[in-house]
């Protein structure tokens, strides 16, 4: 790497050497000389709003911001004479004179939490503080800062309505200081262009078009703008009088394959709030409103499972833990290796895929390790997999030429890659999408081919045709996807779900063999990879996934019977299903309740990934992590704590596991990839065993499918996802 | 309407600096800038619907509501002002039940202030349509409008 130029610089007295291209702001802060600012931010352009930055700079009239003047050699900044200090002051009772400053300069500050309270038989409280961020606030912090202790401006209330009536998010713009962070995080960070300021002078607001809501205006949900808002003006329903964290615990969000970093905030023991990590390398923060705003009520919800019980005949009976492993087992036990089934989720972690497989196989003794995604993709399952497990990264969009996408609206998941087809897409890249309806990508597509999937093969036939046709061009479509060039299909959960998607697998991955085209698969199914190399799948043992990056697939309908009617049914994180065997006897071992209509004989009650810490493997094949933030919910215990319980009571002395530790030092033995450095899973191709099982399974209605986890819906138990699914099917 | 406003957009370029020219020519065209125009032109710069209006709404040349059949403006400049302009406001805001910038339900009238038409000696005065009226009172503007229909 070449060394980075740099420049002397003079901050207050001290010399400084600071890269050049900064700006003083940036200089000084890395100098640890602190400017105080309210609109700056490290990820967003400079700006210059708040105008509480102001320096003074030798040969520079004026007051420089010192967020929008860039450093120079031999430049000598002053950031704190007396004169710069009035000024800022004067600059922040502006902007106070129109914020309720009661929280700021009370002479009763101190007291008003602990007197606030009374006791009194009304619903009377005394004190003015009322805003949803004290405590937390940027303008307490920098009022404090910049020294000001009065105001000497009437405060302009500008009596504005406060705005509830989207999902996830409430906004008082009574006490919107007008900074532009919000404003420029949706347009220049998340590319979304929901909100923007209307009007100008003493009647600028912050909103969308026209009077619409947010959700009309096609807003995301992703909450990137309530973590940049430096007041309490933009909160968080779920979180908004939580207050400041106790603790942030860094985990990945198991909503999707993305695996996006997350910072859990924690407080009392409870994850209440979630927020992105902008250097994480996958998603750069860009995380989707599933991961920014359904954890806490998932995690929360007042239906999570407490402690193990039986059905009987009046209801359901309380049981220990002791009682309901004995059960279990002798169950398993009477049904044996023909009579049983283990079901597992797709979005559990590793240790515990790796345990279900030895259950299955070890304890019980059969390949029946079933899950969703046979009965989802069913005869297709052969091609979807081959295209999963060779699915390119995010960055493959930035250098393409040429981008398809094929039943993808990335507006309420997939948010990283829609963002990065979005940036690819305004610079010189071309983008076609392919859709039912209008998605959240046409706008910036050269094309958007917006018809009934019945008819996307034939014009995915077309692209073919025009790219090996020699030299003439073909019509329409794809005359600008070029033969040589870098192009990239994202194949959709629309594609993956529609009646169509044999004959639109087909010809992906013949434009991945034969026409060099890049692939990326968005499907919801978190651990699949994990799924495939721990080998909870029939047919392939941990470790299938070899150290060369290649995996030999065997159908799963010709190793099992997919169908055949079950004694006995083990549910692990899972939920019985339309297509899956019946089972006479269903153990069902998850954090939520079945879904009405499923009769669960056991329910034993499981930990979240929120109370357990475990790893999971990403569609781009990273090992992450999810880690422990809070204890586990009531009597609910570890996935492979419970197995192993069962598993010890049918076999003396089966899976006898006391630690995490325990399960990951086996896996490291036999799955290639996780003893490495760079903890990520080799993958580079599928060869396909035997051939394709004729009568293959498959779901009646999976086009609708709603966002869920473990087999439970997002929306039966987080409010706001109601709201999202509702507008995702219109 | 559609192809109104395709022909409109055909005269420009598709980067977004021409957003403002092409918000003028769709306001000659169709005399404001109705929420489906917003939506082809946010399609032809590729720029969200949201921030067409941002830009929009902050110039006071463009409105959002239909035109009435005449325009009413009432000038609120310095000398107009003085001489009781915003009563004359006021009061054609209370008579014909709309707030300034809004149209008439019948689309008979519709209201706007001015800063200054040019003849503060004659003040208040207001412009009807391409009229203009001096020395006006509430009860001079009530019999006037009656003209207009």
């Amino acid at each position: 790497m070449t060394k980075e130029k740099k420049v002397s610089i003079i901050i207050d007295n001290r010399k400084v050497e600071a890269k050049a291209g900064l700006t003083i702001l940036q200089a000084a802060r890395e100098a640890g000389v602190d400017i105080p600012s309210l609109c700056a931010l490290e990820h967003l352009p400079s700006y210059g709003a708040c105008r509480l930055c102001v320096v003074e700079v030798d040969g520079i009239r004026g007051f420089p911001t010192s967020c929008t003047t860039p450093v120079d050699e031999g430049m000598v900044i002053r950031t704190d004479t007396a004169e710069v200090k009035t000024l800022r002051q004067e600059v922040l009772k502006l902007l106070l004179s129109e914020h309720p400053a009661s929280c700021l300069f009370c002479g009763e500050q101190d007291d008003c939490k602990d007197f606030q309270g009374t006791i009194r038989k009304v619903g009377v409280t005394t004190g003015c503080r009322y805003c949803p961020n004290d405590s937390l606030c940027e303008l307490q912090d920098i009022t404090q800062k910049v020294g000001l202790t009065e105001t000497s401006y009437p405060v302009y209330y500008r009596n504005f309505p406060v705005e509830k009536e989207d999902p996830f998010y409430d906004r008082d713009y009574n006490l919107c200081i007008l900074c532009g962070r919000c404003v420029r995080v949706c347009n220049e960070i998340r590319l979304n262009g929901t909100l923007s300021f209307k009007q100008r002078g003493k009647l600028t607001t912050i909103g969308p078009a026209f009077a619409r809501t947010h959700l009309e205006a096609g807003c995301e949900f992703c909450g990137a703008c309530v973590a940049v808002c430096p007041t309490g003006a933009l909160s968080a329903k779920a979180s908004k009088w939580s207050g400041k964290p106790d603790e942030i615990v860094e985990t990945t969000c198991p909503y999707c394959p993305t695996g996006c970093t997350l910072d859990l905030k924690v407080k009392d023991g409870e994850v209440v709030d979630v927020s992105a990590d902008y250097d994480s390398p996958t998603e750069h923060g860009l995380i989707c409103v599933k991961g920014r705003f359904a954890i806490p009520e998932y995690v929360l919800s007042p239906d999570r499972l407490a402690t193990p019980t039986l059905l009987v005949p009046e209801g359901h009976d309380l049981v220990d833990w002791d009682g309901a492993l004995d059960l279990a087992a002798e169950k398993i036990k009477e049904a044996g290796a023909k009579g049983s089934c283990v079901v597992v989720s797709p979005d559990l972690s590793n240790e515990d895929l790796f345990v279900a497989q030895r259950f299955a196989r070890e304890v019980i003794g059969t390949e029946a390790i079933l899950s969703p995604v046979l009965y989802d993709l069913g005869s297709d399952l052969r091609a979807f997999v081959d295209l999963v497990l060779t699915s390119e990264p995010i960055d493959c969009v930035e250098s393409a030429k040429g981008i398809l996408s094929i039943g993808l609206d990335t507006t309420y998941g997939f948010t990283p890659l829609g963002i990065a087809v979005k940036k690819a897409a305004r610079k010189e890249t071309a983008l076609m999408t392919i859709d039912d309806g209008e998605c959240n990508l046409d706008f910036l597509a050269e094309e958007a081919f917006q018809s009934d999937p019945e008819k996307w093969p034939e014009y995915l036939d077309g692209i073919m045709k025009s790219m090996s046709g020699n030299g003439k061009k073909g019509k329409a479509p794809s005359s600008f996807f070029k033969k040589g060039e870098r192009n990239v299909a994202i194949v959709g959960p629309g594609a993956i779900f529609s009646k169509k998607r044999k004959e639109i697998f087909e010809r992906v991955l013949s434009m991945r063999n034969d026409l060099g085209w890049k692939v990326i698969v968005c499907h919801p199914y978190t651990n699949l990879l994990g799924m495939l190399a721990m080998g909870a799948f029939p047919g392939l043992m941990p470790g299938s996934i070899k150290s060369d990056g290649v995996l030999k697939f065997k159908d799963p309908a010709a190793v099992v019977d997919l169908k055949g009617k079950r004694k006995v049914g083990y549910f692990v994180g899972e939920v019985p299903s339309d297509g899956m065997p019946q089972c006479d006897y269903i153990i069902y071992q998850n954090a939520l309740p079945a879904p009405e209509g499923v009769k669960a004989n056991i329910n034993l009650p499981a930990a979240l990934f929120t109370e357990v810490p475990g790893t999971t493997i990403n569609f781009e094949g990273r090992i992450l992590s999810f880690n422990k933030a809070s204890e586990p919910f009531a009597d609910s215990m570890a996935d492979w704590w419970i197995m192993s319980g069962i598993a010890g009571r049918i076999k003396k002395g089966a899976l006898k596991y006391s630690s995490l530790a325990g399960i990951q030092s086996e896996i490291k033995k036999v799955v290639p990839g996780f003893a490495g450095k760079d903890k990520k899973v080799p993958r580079k191709k599928v060869v396909m065993e035997g051939k394709a099982a004729e009568k293959a399974v498959s779901r009646k209605n999976t086009a609708e499918m709603p966002a869920s986890f473990r087999g439970v819906p997002l929306h039966d138990h987080v409010a706001g996802m109601k709201v999202i699914e509702e507008r995702r099917h219109k | 309407m559609p192809e109104q406003i395709q022909k409109v957009l055909g005269k420009h370029g598709r980067s977004p600096d021409e957003l403002i020219p092409i918000l003028q020519d769709v306001q000659a065209a169709f005399g404001y800038i109705a929420e489906d125009s917003v939506k082809v032109i946010s399609r032809y710069l590729r720029i969200s619907e949201n921030q067409i209006y941002g830009v929009s709404s902050f110039y006071a040349q463009f409105r959002f509501t239909v035109p009435g059949r005449h325009g009413i403006k009432v000038c609120l400049g310095t000398a107009c002002h003085v001489r009781g302009g915003s009563t004359l406001l006021d009061s054609l805001e209370h008579g014909l039940g709309i707030h300034c910038g809004e149209t008439t339900e019948d689309k008979r009238f519709d209201v706007d202030r001015v800063a200054c038409l040019g003849c503060c000696a004659l003040s208040p005065v207001v412009q009807i349509d391409r009229d203009i009226y001096s020395r006006m009172t509430v009860n001079k503007l009530t019999e006037l409008l009656k003209n207009y229909e």
